[in-house]
């Protein structure tokens, strides 16, 4: 059999196919972005003809993923935790709905978070949807969730929800691969409009019928080893137990291996929602005080009823942000185990002595930045250049780090970067105050969630710059391939969508097209676009901003190399390090002057543009 | 097999999950157990970047503070900011001048922790034979001179070879033989 050192999203993706799953669907998001394209991979490797698609967003993925499965087969959507608040208006009903064939939704959370924008824990958002919740240590459990879950769904007609954190995710490990398939069951839609199509009154029945089968399902949580385990010993009582799921699970039970400590019982709760509430009395009974390690909320706390006996978030032994790392795990159990009177594991510092030396050190700050050669980093320059003053609205991509070229005031979500810009006009222009706006998108963002802002923002009247960033992929999430192109995931070609289209679709009169790498030309067009902004006749501009990524279009991006060279005219002004801020531009403090750092210049030639000295020049 | 710890560490684009698979790929052959932990996303562009590998048996895929048998770095800042991980007679190889490395204001710590260091210039290695981007193996290859770890310098040569894409399979070659020449001067 084969075996592979597979990232945990590929492992997943094995679960996925061994379960049979027919339709797959997904929009990109760290960490959950490698399950589709594994998907397609294995499935290409087996010649099944599962049907894999990026989605426009995640509730377009969801909807897709739910039609299929109550058409009878099985169907299978992730996302990052955040894309499920976007699918979360599906999300919240099809629960009480139902389906035939199975529904598993994978929701990647991101304790810490690494790479999104809240550390919002996925198992309360199936709490509130009433969906089914199963929570893995490893990757290899996330494969054998899954293929439960699956199983779970048809049996109670439910979606279910498996929600792996980024340390699933994005952990490696070396696995067997099982037999892959798709299986063979034919759409067959059959109509009950009472069911599919319900009203209140039926969704009141829905919903009733929902809770009983919740009540069966708590019911076989209860014994569901061994993604729901506790180590007591029977009849035996304990001062002390730790309760926990996920990925904590997996460090609590390397620590309490690594100090021989199975004097204290774990119950692990890989399968936390609806509540296992037997198996959680029984446990709670057995021990005196329980200490609750979960990420990243108070899921399991809250759900245990005696507080009296609970330590955790709300006792303050775990802290209410942040990921549980192990030295953090570690320093909470000495703590909890201290405060009930029992001996510790370690006189462990959690590494403290060391952090604190490393601290003084003053290292350089690693912020991450745009890559050497990016198509950004020329419009976020041009853009500031031309309208300083502006306010800059902006969105979620690669582009949020234009931030470090001060072109970056806001980030709420996908597709804030219009909305906002239009909630700003109004807020000034109530004061008669007609302030310049610049908003800033990726074409895939603008397709998710941008559309629908733009066509408020054009009926209320609103007056901003819109400059959409199309580098012709969606790169911060690896490289998916772009709706402007028609790609398909798996490689197959779809119908390219036209943004220039969609624009004028959309109301807008005025739409430029420039290439970013010409930062004169770009400057001129953004200065262009103010005036017919503040025209009376004028309206919102938009400006599509088109040069092809660089990590994802090597060669088309830079067609002819331009290395460059600075001379003695550098006068150590900062300009290009704090206003382009290319990672290859570098202060020699020695020599008091900017070098080229040439193992990481992309050679497109754009910052001779830039230096006000001209001293940045073609090698 | 007791659970050997590797942190893996320097800059985004500096091929850390190339050296982690590497390193993987050396120790599934020998039929080891793998357990590792990458970095994605927005963390990925231009920071700092590890990567944690668990060779052995182990639940969880983090390595604890304290808990590391090797660190591997290619960058020197992030030699330090890494150092942490390092368990009390752990060992470090950085990618940094010898003759400077390590900054005095540690020197203790490491004594303290019996914590050994090794420094080579791998990069400038690499680039002066013709693989600017090759430093993760040119890494390797230092490591493997000091024949500690479950993975002995021919596993890791040969997994080098196999890994390079053809046309820079001579030049990693190279690089690796030289690097690993610089390391075995080193152990007296």
């Amino acid at each position: 059999m084969k075996e592979e050192f597979l990232l945990g999203n590929g492992v997943m993706a094995l679960g996925i196919l061994e379960a049979g799953c027919q339709i797959m669907t997904s929009y990109p998001g760290t960490p959950s972005s490698e399950i589709l394209p594994e998907v397609v991979r294995f499935s290409k490797a087996s010649n099944l003809n599962t049907s894999i698609e990026w989605s426009i967003n995640e509730k377009v993925a969801f909807d897709n993923a739910f039609a299929a499965a109550i058409s009878g087969k099985r169907a299978c959507c992730c996302m990052k935790m955040v894309g499920l608040n976007v699918a979360a208006d599906s999300f919240m009903s099809a629960a009480y709905i139902g389906n035939i064939g199975g529904l598993v939704i994978i929701s990647c959370d991101d304790p810490g978070p690494h790479s999104s924008q809240t550390e919002q824990d996925s198992r309360l958002m199936a709490r509130l949807g009433k969906v089914p919740v199963l929570d893995p240590s490893s990757p290899e459990e996330a494969r054998e969730m899954i293929k439960f879950a699956f199983d779970l769904s048809e049996e109670f007609q439910v979606p279910v929800m498996v929600r792996p954190a980024i340390r699933v995710c994005h952990a490696r490990q070396n696995v067997k691969y099982g037999t892959l398939k798709s299986n063979l069951t034919k759409a067959d839609f059959k109509k009950e409009p009472t069911r599919w199509a319900s009203t209140p009154k039926f969704r009141f029945l829905q919903h009733k019928a929902l809770n009983k089968k919740h009540l069966k399902i708590s019911e076989k949580f209860n014994t569901l080893t061994p993604f729901n385990m506790h180590t007591l010993e029977k009849g035996k009582s304990y001062p002390f137990g730790v309760v926990t799921g996920g990925v904590p699970s997996s460090v609590v039970q390397d620590i309490f291996k690594e100090y021989q400590r199975d004097d204290i019982p774990v119950l692990k709760l890989g399968a936390p929602y609806p509540f296992p509430e037997k198996l959680g009395d029984i446990f709670m009974d057995a021990c005196d005080k329980v200490l609750v390690i979960e990420e990243t909320d108070t899921v399991i706390e809250y759900m245990l009823r005696d507080k009296k006996k609970t330590l955790g978030r709300l006792s303050g032994h775990v802290p209410m942000e942040g990921e549980l790392v192990p030295e953090k795990i570690e320093g909470i159990l000495n703590k909890a185990l201290s405060d009930c009177g029992l001996s510790v594991l370690s006189d462990y510092d959690c590494g403290q002595e060391a952090f604190s030396l490393v601290n003084d050190l003053a290292l350089p700050i690693r912020k991450p930045t745009l890559c050497p050669g990016c198509p950004h980093r020329a419009s976020f320059y041009s853009i500031r250049k031309a309208l300083p003053k502006a306010i800059f609205p902006s969105d979620i991509g690669c582009y949020t780090l234009g931030s470090n070229l001060g072109v970056v005031d806001t980030v709420l979500d996908m597709g804030a970067g219009i909305t906002m810009a239009s909630g700003f006009w109004n807020a000034y222009i109530q004061d008669d105050v007609k302030k310049p706006i610049v908003a800033t998108m990726g074409d895939s963002t603008f397709f998710h969630s941008g559309i629908t802002g733009l066509i408020n923002a054009v009926y209320n009247n609103s007056r901003f710059i819109f400059v959409i960033l199309d580098n012709h992929i969606t790169a911060m999430t690896g490289m998916q391939p772009a709706i402007t192109q028609g790609d398909r995931v798996d490689g197959s070609k779809g119908n390219a969508i036209s943004l220039e289209t969609i624009v004028k679709g959309c109301g807008i009169n005025y739409l430029k097209v420039c290439d970013p790498f010409d930062t004169k030309n770009m400057i001129k067009i953004v200065k262009n676009a103010s005036r017919y902004v503040n025209d009376p006749d004028g309206g919102i501009a938009v400006i599509i901003s088109r040069h092809p990524c660089v990590i994802g279009f090597k060669d088309e991006a830079i067609p002819e190399k331009i290395p460059v060279k600075i001379t003695d005219d550098c006068n150590d002004c900062g300009f290009c390090r704090t206003r382009f801020e290319c990672p290859a531009l570098v202060h020699d403090e020695e020599n008091e002057r900017t070098v080229i750092n040439k193992t990481l210049c992309a050679e497109c030639g754009v910052c001779i543009q830039i230096c006000p000295q001209g001293a940045i020049q073609k090698a | 097999m007791k659970t050997i710890n590797y942190v893996l560490t320097g800059l985004g684009g500096q091929g850390i999950l190339f050296m982690t698979k590497i390193f993987a790929t050396a120790a599934l052959k020998k039929g080891y157990s793998i357990l590792g932990a990458e970095t994605h996303g927005m963390a990925q562009r231009g920071g700092s970047v590890v990567s944690h590998l668990r060779i052995g048996k182990s639940q969880s895929s983090l390595i604890r503070a304290g808990a590391a048998d090797f660190l591997l770095s290619m960058d020197e800042s992030e030699a330090y900011r890494y150092l942490p991980y390092l368990k009390k007679g752990g060992k470090l190889f950085a990618n940094a001048p010898s003759d400077t490395f390590p900054d005095d204001r540690v020197t203790a710590y490491l004594k303290k922790q019996d914590i050994e260091t090794r420094a080579m210039e791998a990069a400038k290695t690499a680039m002066a034979l013709g693989g600017p981007r090759s430093t993760n193996l040119a890494m390797v290859a230092f490591y493997a001179a000091f024949g500690v770890g479950p993975l002995n310098a021919d596993d890791l040569r040969t997994t080098v070879v196999k890994m390079s894409p053809g046309p820079f399979k001579e030049t990693n070659l190279k690089i690796f033989d030289a690097c690993y020449e610089t390391g075995r001067k080193m152990v007296v």
